[in-house]
């Protein structure tokens, strides 16, 4: 038999995705999802997933804007081309602050951006899930959990049998 | 209430705080009594910011309740009834208000608070008194006492009027659960927001703005607007968090409130900050005298020196925006209850200081000083202490007072089920 991605089990409905879910997790499988084609509440908390880390790189973009901004003007006001303007002074903390504001804001933004894109594994055009015909229904009404091969535990005989006494059907391995 | 533990745990709490109230009250009315007979302004300041204090905090509840309806937000549904029980404070409020507007009308010295009140004041180097003061004669129409008493009047009508409606039909729901009394809070609170924000706007620049009548900024009513909402939200999840510890909301009040009230916490913070920079930047920007001088005198003494309002200024900027900024931006800020009071009560005390930074330094008219005034110095007298917590205590005594009057939530309310099961 050739290499396999995983297995895919399908459920009957919401609850029972959620409960099956929840079994999954306490059974201590580490590399595996679920598949609805709506968002089902609370589902990270059944899954066990900690909470994303996107706000760090939000965070990391903001402070590094603010860096930026500040060195920036900085550099252009103070040091490379000192100019009086109004009779402020070179550098002070005040009339740059919207520029300082501004990148930081801009920079916390694309950190939110590009830490959505990391933390989701994306841009990521090929799935071996596709080669499942169960799986293309997900985006109709099928609700699916599979769990890949790559795990710890993984054991084709035994997740099968796993995933059918959680309450799985149309079970089925996923070429990878 | 049905809950007679409950109602008794509540009626001893409600005790208690009218009769520290009533001690605080006195001692700040003895303080104010001293202030009028030796004419030093001190202590009427600071009954004006025991008064500010809990007004910001039934303000904000005021303003967040209409915005919920507005919003038809339906998480809010257990909170909106808590900040029903705060609006019994507006009257007593208005009470406690009355003495300071009586002053020009009673006092032989009518000016002593607010200087614009008296024309015969000096001003500020000695030279000129108020009544030839151009400045001070191009706003007469609007700053003279029986207009500013009239305002005062509906300020307050407005508040408590609104108050007044909303609680009602909010309270008249939990018998006859009529979603008509919904339709009606909501299409008040589309107008009454406006009435309260411009209410709220001038009562602030009435009250604390033209202490310092030479003044213009176009920014204050939005502060005054920022604190409120500052205030009344770290006060709110305070109150909850009692509450619910206490048994009274256990297991309706969760961790889902408390982290929409701390995110909005959160964005009130920034909020607050944008308007108090920009006011400062605008001004220092423009670096006209008739604006800068409101800083200078919260910077430094005539002479360039830093005076005592100048670390104020930095605790304001560190400890008011900063540090709450920073923590508020973890999630386990928000969430873990500990740390969510705390940060509520750091608020709640740095909104005092900026408070003080507001209302109280200013010119005072000294003959012997080299340039005939000195600038009134950050300091805590005892008389602010029993301002703020003897207002405080009357006010808590209303609040308890009106939670005997309803049920701990809205039950009838149609959007009940999704408050109890809000989940973030």
């Amino acid at each position: 038999m050739s290499e396999i991605y995983g297995i895919i089990a399908s459920f009957k409905d919401t609850p029972d995705l959620y409960h099956a879910a929840e079994k999954v997790r306490d059974a201590g499988f580490k590399n595996w999802d679920t598949y609805s084609s709506f968002p089902v509440h609370g589902m990270p908390e059944a899954q066990g997933q900690p909470r994303s880390k996107v706000p760090v790189f939000t965070f990391l973009g903001g402070v590094t804007g603010f860096t930026i901004g500040t060195l920036m003007v900085w550099y252009m006001n103070a040091f490379d081309y000192p100019l009086i303007v109004g009779g402020m002074p070179f550098f002070s903390p005040v009339f740059p602050f919207p520029i300082m504001y501004e990148l930081t804001i801009l920079l916390a933004a694309f950190g939110t951006l590009g830490g959505m894109f990391i933390t989701n594994l994306l841009p990521q055009h090929y799935n071996p899930l596709f080669n499942s015909s169960k799986f293309l229904e997900v985006s109709g009404d099928r609700l699916c959990i599979a769990i890949e091969a790559r795990d710890s535990q993984f054991d084709r005989d035994q997740t099968r049998a796993f995933l059918e006494s959680i309450g799985g059907f149309d079970i089925e391995e996923v070429e990878a | 209430m049905d809950n007679q533990e409950d109602i008794k745990k509540i009626n001893s709490v409600g005790l208690f705080a009218l009769i520290i109230g009533a001690i605080g009250v006195s001692v700040a009315g003895f303080g104010f009594y001293q202030g009028l007979t030796s004419e030093d302004a001190r202590p009427l300041l600071s009954w004006l910011i025991g008064i500010a204090f809990w007004l910001s905090i039934a303000l904000g509840v005021l303003f967040l309740t209409q915005i919920w309806y507005v919003f038809h937000a339906r998480w809010p549904t257990i909170i909106r009834r808590q900040c029903e029980h705060c609006f019994s404070a507006l009257p007593w409020l208005f009470l406690l208000f009355l003495p300071l507007l009586l002053i020009p009308f009673v006092s032989d010295n009518p000016g002593i608070l607010w200087k614009w009140m008296d024309g015969t004041n000096l001003l500020p180097g000695g030279h000129e008194l108020v009544q030839d003061d151009p400045l001070y004669n191009w706003k007469a129409a609007y700053l003279n006492p029986t207009f500013f008493a009239i305002r005062a009047f509906l300020y307050f009508g407005v508040f408590i009027a609104l108050a007044y409606f909303l609680k009602k039909w909010s309270f008249d729901t939990d018998q006859t659960g009529s979603v008509e009394n919904i339709h009606k809070a909501r299409r008040l609170s589309s107008v009454g927001l406006f009435l309260l924000a411009t209410a709220s706007t001038l009562a602030a620049i009435d009250w604390f703005k033209s202490l310092e009548y030479h003044w213009f900024s176009t920014m204050y009513g939005v502060w005054f607007f920022a604190g409120c909402m500052r205030a009344a939200l770290s006060a709110l999840l305070i109150y909850c968090v009692i509450l619910s510890t206490k048994g009274y909301l256990k297991g309706v009040f969760n961790q889902a409130h408390r982290y929409d009230l701390g995110c909005m916490m959160l964005a009130f913070t920034i909020f607050w900050a944008y308007i108090s920079f920009s006011q400062y930047f605008l001004i220092y920007n423009a670096n006209i005298p008739e604006e800068t001088f409101w800083y200078n005198i919260r910077e430094h003494n005539g002479d360039g020196v830093h005076n005592s309002w100048w670390i104020i200024s930095m605790l304001l900027i560190f400890g008011h925006f900063l540090i709450p900024f920073l923590l508020l931006l973890w999630y386990k800020t928000k969430v873990v209850i500990w740390k969510s009071i705390g940060v509520a009560v750091w608020i709640l005390l740095f909104h005092i200081i900026d408070l003080y930074w507001n209302i109280i330094p200013g010119k005072v008219v000294d003959l012997d000083a080299s340039n005939g005034y000195y600038i009134r110095q950050f300091s805590v007298e005892v008389f602010d202490i029993a301002a703020i917590v003897g207002i405080g205590g009357i006010c808590i005594w209303a609040v308890c007072s009106s939670m005997l009057k309803a049920e701990p939530i809205p039950i009838k309310d149609p959007n009940i089920l999704k408050s109890l099961n809000h989940s973030e």
